[in-house]
């Protein structure tokens, strides 16, 4: 149904982003994270509106953008993220020497972004939301102005972001010359049917893969990710590690969902996208394994969950591809606000020494710790076990049987990284006095929503199964 | 009249030249400059290809490409301005602190 309703979600959140930047101009430094606040009603007032738009499938500016259950379902996921986000910044920013109101203005841009992103099938407005949630994190990436390797992480990301753009434009470019159009729907019929341009199509898609590649770093474009996640504040590496993957794995749907259907016989770009995916699991496991960095450790570790994301992609199995989605959000969450938590004024404890000992010096950071731990490795009763389970078990149902064990073995080296940070937190002796700044009842409350959350979908996934299976409906059938 | 193939195989030559000076150049503006070339070369690509199938489309997403790489100018050159008060130099190899 046309309606101006599909676009008050995305209304909300711009308004709130503007509104913000007004207000910040008459608020002094010490009442800065007012802001904070102000940006969370706005983002559960979306939240709101957009449940209560579940099933009713609306769509704007000549059906570009849609607001059917998929999307709705991924500004659920874009929300949950930004929320949390700026739940565990609050005190952060005020810490670290950040505290610029722009913060919260700019993650809501970010957020608008994502919510064009997941919502389009027009190559054009998936372009557009997308450099408005590059744009918006080349600045946060460089938030703390006096840190030297946060500027140094802006700087990378900006030039290899715009790098990565330009391929995007063009690659666009070419499938706008064999389809004569932006939509993702008419690329693929054009490319199905067997035209002359045939190469210059594939070209055009290859390029374009390259770029969206680059965004959700999968490993042949990866580098950018572990230097830019090591220098940009711990919150903003947060949302770094999530919030692009969830807006970019949204058009991989998209997009797949429709070519996977039309185009059956073509294999170039099935083994292509299986070669990026093997490689993606391999370096992310492998390159994590020498890092001493808690936050390189990370950032090669989301490297690796984008390899076990694209798995469930070449599986053609949007459900596990969803449920990892939302069990990746809760998990890395989790335990990057338990890195924020170990920090202190003007002092984050980033090493893998600064940890040996954590565990019995505060206990409630170490046990949640490991327990997000625990699920990013895959161990059950935790939620990363059934998400791993369930993308493995599609890919073998669909006969991808070398490609299954790869993500075994690569699984089977990532539990050595992740569990000697626990090691270091409970076997080791102090290596020295850690006094952190314990007052932040915010953060604990994500840490605990977390945790909930984590076990919740590893012990009864059921109910978010169903609204998995509510918001496939939407996608187009063939 | 010129056909548009012509542009077509301009515009390529343009983007592999841009690719090559983003990775030959040491100089954060040059490299961004590199970038932009890429971009433009990419809406030429666009025009020209509006000229050859005959639908406007291809002219009105330039404009919108031509916006993206103004706002990604103001932040990017907001950036390095940003490097060089802290380190006084814009060279790659000088502001290089994190290995990866």
């Amino acid at each position: 149904m046309n309606s101006i309703m599909a676009a008050v979600p995305l209304l909300t959140v711009v308004v709130g982003s503007l509104f913000l930047l007004i207000l910040e101009v008459f608020l002094n430094r010490e009442n800065k994270s007012y802001l904070g606040y102000i940006s969370l009603t706005f983002l559960v007032i979306c939240g709101i509106i957009c449940t209560s738009f579940w099933n009713k499938d609306y769509s704007y500016f000549n059906g570009s953008l849609h607001l059917d259950n998929l999307s709705i379902f991924f500004y659920i996921i874009s929300l949950l993220t930004i929320g949390f986000v700026i739940l565990i910044s609050l005190k952060y920013l005020f810490l670290q020497e950040a505290n610029h109101g722009e913060f919260f203005a700019l993650i809501l841009f970010a957020l608008s972004g994502m919510m064009i992103m997941v919502s389009s099938t027009d190559l054009l407005i998936i372009f557009l939301g997308l450099e408005l949630l590059s744009i918006s994190s080349y600045i946060l990436a460089g938030f703390r102005l006096k840190d030297v390797r946060s500027s140094e992480s802006a700087i990378k990301y900006f030039l290899l972001g715009s790098f990565a753009s330009a391929f995007l434009v063009f690659g666009m470019a070419f499938l706008f010359g064999i389809s004569h159009s932006t939509s993702l729907l008419a690329i693929v019929q054009h490319l199905q049917s067997g035209t002359s341009f045939k190469l210059i199509g594939f070209m055009g898609l290859g390029l374009v893969l390259a770029g969206f590649g680059f965004k959700i770093a999968l490993a042949p474009f990866h580098m950018w990710a572990p230097d830019v996640y090591e220098g940009a504040p711990t919150p903003v590496t947060t949302f770094f590690s999530i919030g692009p993957k969830a807006a970019g794995f949204a058009v991989f749907l998209r997009f797949f969902h429709i070519y996977w259907h039309s185009l059956e016989s073509s294999q170039a770009i099935f083994w292509l996208l299986w070669v990026i995916a093997v490689l993606t699991m391999i370096i992310g496991n492998l390159a994590a394994l020498r890092q001493t960095n808690i936050k390189r450790i990370l950032a090669y570790s989301s490297i690796a969950h984008g390899g076990y994301l694209m798995v469930a992609v070449l599986a053609q199995d949007y459900t596990s591809l969803m449920f990892y989605l939302v069990v990746y959000l809760f998990m890395n969450i989790g335990a990057f606000s338990a890195v924020i938590a170990l920090s202190k004024k003007n002092k984050e404890f980033l090493e893998l020494d600064d940890y040996s000992g954590i565990g019995f010096q505060y206990p409630w950071i170490g046990a949640l710790f490991s327990v997000f731990l625990f699920s990013l490795a895959g161990f059950p009763p935790t939620g990363g076990f059934l998400a791993k389970f369930y993308v493995f078990s599609a890919a073998v149902r669909q006969g991808l049987v070398p490609l299954v064990i790869i993500s075994v073995l690569t699984c089977l080296v990532s539990v050595f990284y992740y569990l000697r940070i626990i090691v270091y937190m409970y076997m080791k002796e102090p290596f020295h006095t850690v006094d952190v700044y314990k007052e932040n009842p915010a953060l604990f409350l994500v840490m605990f929503l977390c945790v909930y959350e984590v076990f919740q979908l590893g012990i009864n996934p059921g109910s978010i199964l169903v609204l998995i299976r509510q918001a496939l409906i939407s996608l187009p059938v063939f | 009249m010129i056909q548009p193939i012509y542009f077509i195989i301009l515009s390529l030559i343009i983007f592999v030249l841009g690719i090559i000076a983003f990775f030959i150049k040491r100089d954060l503006i040059t490299m961004f400059m590199a970038v932009e070339v890429m971009l433009n070369a990419a809406n030429l690509a666009f025009i020209a290809l509006t000229k050859a199938i005959g639908i406007i489309d291809g002219q009105i997403i330039v404009l919108f490409v031509i916006t993206v790489a103004a706002a990604e100018a103001a932040v990017g050159l907001a950036i390095i301005l940003l490097i060089f008060r802290q380190k006084k130099t814009i060279r790659t190899e000088d502001i290089q602190v994190m290995k990866g």
